[in-house]
C-alpha cells in the first residue's frame, strides 16, 4: 500500500485548468519530486495533498485512507512553504513549537524537549530565542523545515523550499536535505521547479506540464528515455526533429527527416506517422559518419564547446572538446528514440 | 459568522432608520412624499439647504488655501520640528470639534485673545476682527479644522511622485514655477480633488461648529434636524428634513467613492523626493507671512482654550486652578444639570464600551467580509458609513421609545450604540487593509501545523494585527470621547458626556469651565492616541 496516494485529482479555476486528472503514488519513505514550469499546476497538487485546496474532482489516500474531506489540521502532513511563512509575532521556539503546542497538544517540558531535538538536527541548536527577522535565508528556511516536522506528520510537503536561496546555498542545503529526509525516512513530495534540482534531490521526479503529470520516472530514465517531447526538453538539453516513419522493422524504425533517413529506436507507431526523433547532444560523435552538418558558431562552456549546427535547415546543438566550424561530420553513438508528436 | 454583524446592524441600524423613514414618509398610516414635498417649498428648509451647501463649498476652498502650502512645506522642505508638524497633521482625526468652536471663540471672537492685543497694541476703540457668528466663522474654524487633510494628502502625493519627471523638465529647458504648473501639479491634482471630496463631506455634514459659532440663523442640515428633533420638538419635520438629508449624503458619498477610483494616484516610484532646507535662499521668505498666519490660525485657538483655562474668572493676577477644582468637585452645575466630574465618568464610561464594541463589531465584519467578496453584503456591513450622526442620532432616538431597544433605555446605551456606529467603520479601514495585507500562508502553515480555523485566527492573525487594533481601538476611544453630534441628540437630564458639558457651558459663556473642561478633553483624546501608539510600539517591537 502506498503511503500517498493522488487519484485523479482536477480542479479548475475559471477557465483555468490547474491540475487535470493527475494520480500517483509515493511510497513509504520514498521522496517523490514534482517538477514543471511555473504555472503548472504542481503547487496547486500540493495544496490539494495538504488540504488547503479543495479538488473539484479525485482523492487523497493516506497510508490507505481517504482523507480528501478532512481539513489541513486533521490529515497529518506537514507543509514547508514557499516563503516559509515563519510566524513573525513568535520566536524561532514558537514556531519550532506551534504543532505540538495547537496540534498535537503537547505538556510544555515535552514541547520544549522536543523542540531542542528538533533544531540540534537541522543544525540550529540554541536559536530558540532568536526572532524570525533575525535570520538569514538558509537559517530561515532550516526553522521552517523543523517547524514542519515537529508535529511527526505522516507526509511531508515541499513547495520549492529552495527557491528563495541564492545560487551556491541551494545547492549545499539540497544535499543536505535529501540527507535529512532519508535519515529520518520520511515520505516526502517536493514541488521545484529545477530540474537540476529535481533529479539531484527525489528518488522519482513527476513532470507535470499545464496541469497534467506527463511522466513519472527515477531521474535517468526519465533524462534517457523521456515519454513526451515536453519531458525530454524540459530536463537536459535535447535535439528534437520532427520527422516521418517510413518503413518499421523489428525494434527498429526508418524515419525521413528533412529528405535523410535516419534509423531510430522505440515504441514506433504505423508508418506515415508523424514523429520525433529525440538525441541528446552528447549521443553525437563529431569525426568520422553519415551525416553532415554545418556549424553556425560554438560557445565555450568552460569544460566544452557547445555547438550550434543545421542539419539541413533544423537546428542541431552538440558538445565538443574545441571550436568547431565549417562542415562536420558526425554519427550517433545509440540510435535516437522516436517520440509521439 | 457573519451573521452575527448584520444582525446587530438589523437592530441598531436598520430597523431604527426605518422608523425614520415611516416618521417622514407616512402620514395617518399612509406612505405619501407630502411631507418632502412640503419641505422643499418651506424658505428656511431651502435656506437651510442652500447655506449649508454654500458654508460647505466655502469651508473646503479656505481648507485648501491654507493646507497646500502646509502639504508643500511637508513634502518639499526641511526644517526643525517637521516631524511635529507632520504628527499635528493628524489633528482633525483627535481634536473633537467643539473645542475647536471654544478656541475660535476665545481666539478671535470680539473680545478674544486676538482683538483684545490689538485693541491694546494700537489704541483702538471697537474690534478690528469681527469674524465670529457670520458664515466667515464658520468657514475659518471649517478651514483650521481640514486644512491638515489637504496637507496630508497633498505631501503623501508629492513625495510619492518621481523626481525624474520635474528633472526632465528642467533639462528640458522649463523654469521651475513652469515645471510646478506642467508637472507637478497634473500630477498631484487627483490627491488635491480627493481631499476636496473629502473635506467637502466633512463641511456639509458638520454639527458642532456650525451649531456653537452659527446659531439657528446660521445653521445646516445637521443641525436644523437637531433644532426641529429637539428644541422644537416636532419629530415629523424633524424626520422629513434627516431623510432629505440623507439622500443628499447618500449621493456626496457615492460621488466620493465613485471619484475615489478615479482621484486615486499613483504610489511611489523611484527615488524618494530631495528636500531643501528652508530659508537655505532669499526667496523663501515669501514662506514667513504663512508660518505667521498659520501658527495663528492653528496654534491661537488651542492656546487660548488652554490660557483660558487658567484664567481667574474676575479680574485677578497670575494663573488659577479654580476652573479645574470646580470640574474635579462633586458638586452639581446648573448650566449642565449635573456635575462636571459625572460628564466626565460619563465620557470615560462611554468611550471605554465604545472602543470595545466597535472592535468586537469591526474585526466581526472584517473577518465576513474575508470570507466572502459580495458587493451587497459590504453595502450593508458598511451602511452606516453613509448616514450622519445626527440622522443616525435621530433614529436611535425614535428606537429606544420602543422594543426592542427600549429595554436598553435606562443607561447610556443609546449614545454607546451611536457611537459604535459611527466609529467602527473607521476601525474597518485601520485593520482591514493590514488584514489582507497578512500572508495567507502564515494561517496555512498553522493549519497543516493542527491548527484548527479559529485557533489559527486567535494564536496567528490577531497577534499579527494586534498593533492596527490598538491604534483603532485608541482612535475609536477618542472619536467617541469627542462626539457631541449624536449626543446632542439622545442626550436627556443626566447624560451630557464632556462635550455637551463643554457647549453647555460655552452657551451660558462660562468659558473658564469650558476651557478646564476642553483642556482636559483634548489631553485624553491625544493622550489615548499617542499613548496607545507609543505603547502598541513598544509591545510589539520587531513585529510585522
Amino acid at each position: 500500500m502506498a503511503k500517498l496516494e493522488a487519484r485523479g485529482l482536477t480542479k479548475r479555476f475559471g477557465e483555468v485548468v490547474a491540475a487535470q486528472d493527475v494520480s500517483f503514488r509515493v511510497e513509504e519513505g520514498e521522496l517523490l519530486a514534482l517538477l514543471g514550469p511555473s504555472g503548472c499546476g504542481k503547487t496547486t497538487v500540493l495544496r490539494m495533498l495538504a488540504g488547503l485546496t479543495p479538488p473539484d474532482r479525485g482523492r487523497v489516500l493516506i497510508a490507505g485512507e481517504d482523507v480528501t474531506p478532512l481539513p489541513p489540521e486533521a490529515r497529518g502532513v506537514g507543509l514547508v512553504f514557499q516563503n516559509y511563512a515563519l510566524f513573525p509575532h513568535l520566536t524561532v521556539f514558537g514556531n519550532v513549537a506551534y504543532g505540538l503546542r495547537f496540534g498535537r497538544r503537547l505538556p510544555r517540558r515535552e514541547r520544549s524537549r522536543n523542540v531542542r531535538k528538533l533544531l540540534e538536527l537541522v543544525g540550529l541548536s540554541g536559536y530558540e530565542r532568536r526572532r524570525i527577522h533575525e535570520l538569514s535565508q538558509g537559517e530561515a528556511q532550516r526553522v521552517a523545515l523543523a517547524r514542519a516536522l515537529a508535529p511527526q506528520p505522516r507526509v511531508l510537503l515541499l513547495d520549492e523550499p529552495l527557491s528563495a536561496l541564492d545560487a551556491a546555498l541551494r545547492v549545499e542545503l539540497r544535499g543536505e536535505l535529501r540527507e535529512l529526509l532519508k535519515r529520518l525516512s520520511i515520505t516526502a513530495v517536493h514541488v521545484t521547479h529545477d530540474q537540476e534540482e529535481a533529479m539531484a534531490i527525489a528518488d522519482r521526479v513527476g513532470v507535470m506540464r499545464e496541469g497534467r503529470l506527463e511522466q513519472v520516472d527515477r531521474p535517468p530514465e526519465l533524462y534517457e528515455r523521456p515519454r513526451t517531447p515536453f519531458v525530454a526538453s524540459f530536463l537536459g538539453r535535447a535535439n528534437l526533429w520532427p520527422g516521418v516513419i517510413v518503413s518499421l522493422s523489428s525494434g527498429e524504425a526508418l524515419v525521413e527527416v528533412a529528405g535523410v533517413r535516419i534509423p531510430a529506436k522505440g515504441e514506433a507507431p504505423a508508418p506515415g506517422e508523424e514523429v520525433y526523433v529525440f538525441f541528446r547532444p552528447e549521443h553525437v560523435v563529431i569525426g568520422e559518419g553519415p551525416y553532415e552538418a554545418e556549424v553556425r558558431h560554438a560557445e565555450f562552456l568552460g569544460d566544452r564547446w557547445q555547438v550550434h549546427a543545421r542539419f539541413h535547415r533544423l537546428p542541431l546543438l552538440l558538445f565538443a572538446h574545441r571550436a568547431l566550424g565549417g562542415k562536420v561530420q558526425f554519427r550517433f553513438r545509440e540510435p535516437p528514440r522516436l517520440l509521439r508528436r | 459568522m457573519a451573521l452575527l454583524p448584520l444582525l446587530f446592524l438589523a437592530l441598531s441600524f436598520f430597523l431604527p432608520l426605518w422608523q425614520v423613514l415611516s416618521q417622514g414618509l407616512k402620514a395617518e398610516g399612509r406612505w405619501t412624499a407630502a411631507r418632502l414635498a412640503q419641505l422643499l417649498s418651506d424658505p428656511y428648509v431651502l435656506h437651510l439647504l442652500r447655506f449649508t451647501l454654500k458654508q460647505a463649498l466655502l469651508s473646503s476652498l479656505f481648507s485648501l488655501a491654507l493646507g497646500f502650502p502646509l502639504g508643500w512645506l511637508l513634502a518639499r522642505y526641511d526644517f526643525p520640528g517637521k516631524e511635529a508638524a507632520r504628527a499635528f497633521t493628524l489633528v482633525p482625526f483627535v481634536l473633537p470639534p467643539i473645542t475647536v468652536a471654544l478656541g475660535f471663540i476665545l481666539f478671535f471672537g470680539n473680545s478674544g485673545y486676538l482683538n483684545r492685543f490689538l485693541i491694546g497694541l494700537f489704541g483702538l476703540s471697537s474690534p478690528p476682527i469681527k469674524v465670529l457668528y457670520s458664515l466667515w466663522g464658520i468657514v475659518l474654524a471649517h478651514a483650521f479644522y481640514n486644512a491638515p487633510v489637504f496637507a496630508r494628502f497633498v505631501s503623501a502625493a508629492w513625495e510619492g511622485l518621481d523626481p525624474g519627471l520635474t528633472e526632465a523638465a528642467r533639462t528640458l529647458g522649463a523654469r521651475p514655477f513652469s515645471v510646478f504648473l506642467t508637472v507637478t501639479l497634473p500630477q498631484i491634482l487627483p490627491a488635491i480633488l480627493s481631499a476636496f471630496a473629502l473635506v467637502f463631506v466633512f463641511c456639509f455634514l458638520s454639527f458642532a461648529i456650525p451649531l456653537a459659532l452659527g446659531g439657528a440663523r446660521y445653521a445646516t442640515l445637521e443641525v436644523g434636524v437637531y433644532l426641529y428633533a429637539r428644541v422644537y420638538l416636532d419629530q415629523g419635520q424633524a424626520a422629513a428634513l434627516a431623510i432629505l438629508e440623507l439622500v443628499i449624503a447618500l449621493g456626496l458619498t457615492y460621488l466620493y467613492i465613485r471619484g475615489g477610483g478615479i482621484f486615486t494616484s499613483r504610489g511611489q516610484v523611484g527615488r524618494p523626493q530631495a528636500t531643501v532646507k528652508l530659508f537655505s535662499r532669499p526667496r523663501q521668505l515669501f514662506w514667513l507671512p504663512y508660518l505667521f498666519l498659520s501658527v495663528l490660525v492653528f496654534l491661537g485657538p488651542i492656546g487660548a482654550v488652554i490660557a483660558d483655562s487658567f484664567t481667574r474668572p474676575w479680574q485677578g493676577q497670575g494663573p488659577t486652578l479654580a476652573w479645574y477644582g470646580m470640574l474635579f468637585s462633586p458638586a452639581q452645575s446648573p448650566f449642565i444639570g449635573g456635575s462636571p466630574l459625572a460628564s466626565m465618568a460619563l465620557s470615560l464610561e462611554v468611550a471605554g464600551m465604545t472602543a470595545f464594541l466597535a472592535l468586537g463589531l469591526g474585526i466581526l465584519v472584517c473577518w465576513a467580509l474575508r470570507r466572502m467578496r459580495s458587493v451587497l453584503l459590504e453595502a450593508l456591513l458598511m451602511a452606516p458609513l453613509a448616514v450622519s450622526s445626527v440622522v443616525l442620532g435621530l433614529a436611535l432616538l425614535f428606537a429606544f421609545r420602543r422594543p426592542p431597544l427600549s429595554a436598553l433605555a435606562s443607561g447610556p446605551w443609546s449614545i454607546v450604540l451611536a457611537h459604535t456606529l459611527i466609529v467602527y467603520p473607521l476601525v474597518v479601514r485601520v485593520i482591514r487593509p493590514l488584514w489582507q495585507g497578512l500572508d495567507p500562508a502564515l494561517v496555512e502553515a498553522a493549519r497543516t501545523l493542527g491548527a484548527g480555523g479559529f485557533l489559527a485566527f486567535l494564536t496567528v492573525e490577531l497577534p499579527l494585527l494586534s498593533r492596527g487594533i490598538l491604534v483603532a481601538g485608541a482612535f475609536a476611544f477618542a472619536l467617541s470621547m469627542g462626539e457631541m453630534t449624536a449626543v446632542a441628540m439622545l442626550s436627556r437630564p443626566g447624560l451630557v458626556t464632556i462635550p455637551l458639558a463643554i457647549y453647555h457651558f460655552l452657551s451660558a459663556r462660562r468659558f473658564g469651565a469650558a476651557s478646564a473642561m476642553a483642556t482636559i478633553l483634548i489631553l485624553t483624546t491625544a493622550g489615548a492616541v499617542f499613548l496607545w501608539e507609543y505603547m502598541g510600539r513598544r509591545l510589539l517591537r520587531g513585529q510585522a
